[in-house]
């Protein structure tokens, strides 16, 4: 099905259409990471509907508009936005292959603490993996680390 | 956008009438549904979420953020075999916000399905 030009429409709107329209993405891939040393790895799970929206194209904003929007919310003072424009009248970007989509959402959802040194230091902060990859049962869930058979 | 009808009021032969507004600013802005592997079942205006441990989801992300950290949170957890389990929340921000699921006892601890909601202001 073919994306409606949606450049300038509010991005809630698109992504209405794409509820309505677009079959729910269901994808394998987990992201973990440790962003503290006192707490379990955490593991980031993509959404299916907004996994849809990526891989369609023309619905998303440019990642570089979240990075624009947190910036505003880490201001002392922040009350609310004054850019949320930039969601809705950037262009939207094109479709995404399903690891390009992953990669979006390491930069959109993970701290960048994590993901803009994730394989400095003795071991990796980040690894993506398949949810087959990660333990089947949640026992000893808040134990759960990065491996460090993965250390470089 | 095609299809679009602009309206202020809606009105009904005999109930009577209702602002738009009522519409617009009473939907729930987000919500999701996940099981307690934290596979999303379905969902509206969530691009992620991030497992943080036992009871603990971490981080619920949208992709249309909201205006302010105002915003309210609503949410039910529960498990097929009993009925124990409530939300809490932490740390809201307009991108994200974080969810718990206590029993009765105040235990952390993971529900068969939860689901969670957001009313409030768009960015």
């Amino acid at each position: 099905m073919q994306t409606p030009d949606f450049k300038g429409t509010h991005l809630f709107d698109r992504l209405c259409w794409a509820k309505e329209n677009l079959e729910p993405v269901q994808s394998d891939y987990r992201v973990v990471y440790e962003d503290s040393i006192d707490e379990c790895a955490k593991i980031l799970v993509p959404d299916l509907n907004w996994m849809a929206c990526a891989m369609q194209g023309g619905i998303l904003p440019p990642v570089w508009v979240y990075w624009e929007l947190a910036k505003d919310e880490s201001q002392p003072g922040f009350t609310k936005h004054t850019r949320g424009h930039l969601l809705h009248e950037t262009e939207p970007v094109g479709p995404m292959t399903e690891e390009e989509a992953i990669e979006y959402l390491i930069q959109k959802d993970i701290p960048q603490s994590v993901w803009q040194n994730w394989d400095e230091g003795n071991r990796p902060k980040m690894v993506i993996c398949r949810k087959q990859q990660l333990p089947q049962t949640r026992e000893w869930r808040n134990a759960w680390r990065i491996s460090d058979e993965l250390a470089a | 956008m095609a299809g679009t009808i602009a309206a202020d009021t809606l009105t009904h032969s005999t109930a009577g009438s209702i602002a738009t507004n009522y519409v617009v600013e009473g939907s729930a802005k987000a919500w999701l549904n996940h099981n307690n592997a934290h596979t999303l079942l379905d969902s509206f205006n969530i691009s992620s979420i991030t497992d943080g441990g036992t009871g603990i989801t971490n981080s619920v992300t949208f992709t249309n953020a909201m205006n302010n950290d105002d915003y309210a949170i609503s949410g039910f957890a529960g498990n097929t075999t009993n009925d124990d389990g409530f939300f809490c929340g932490t740390g809201i921000a307009t991108t994200n916000f974080s969810a718990r699921i206590r029993t009765h006892n105040g235990n952390l601890n993971d529900a068969n399905i939860s689901c969670l909601m957001a009313h409030g202001d768009l960015a």
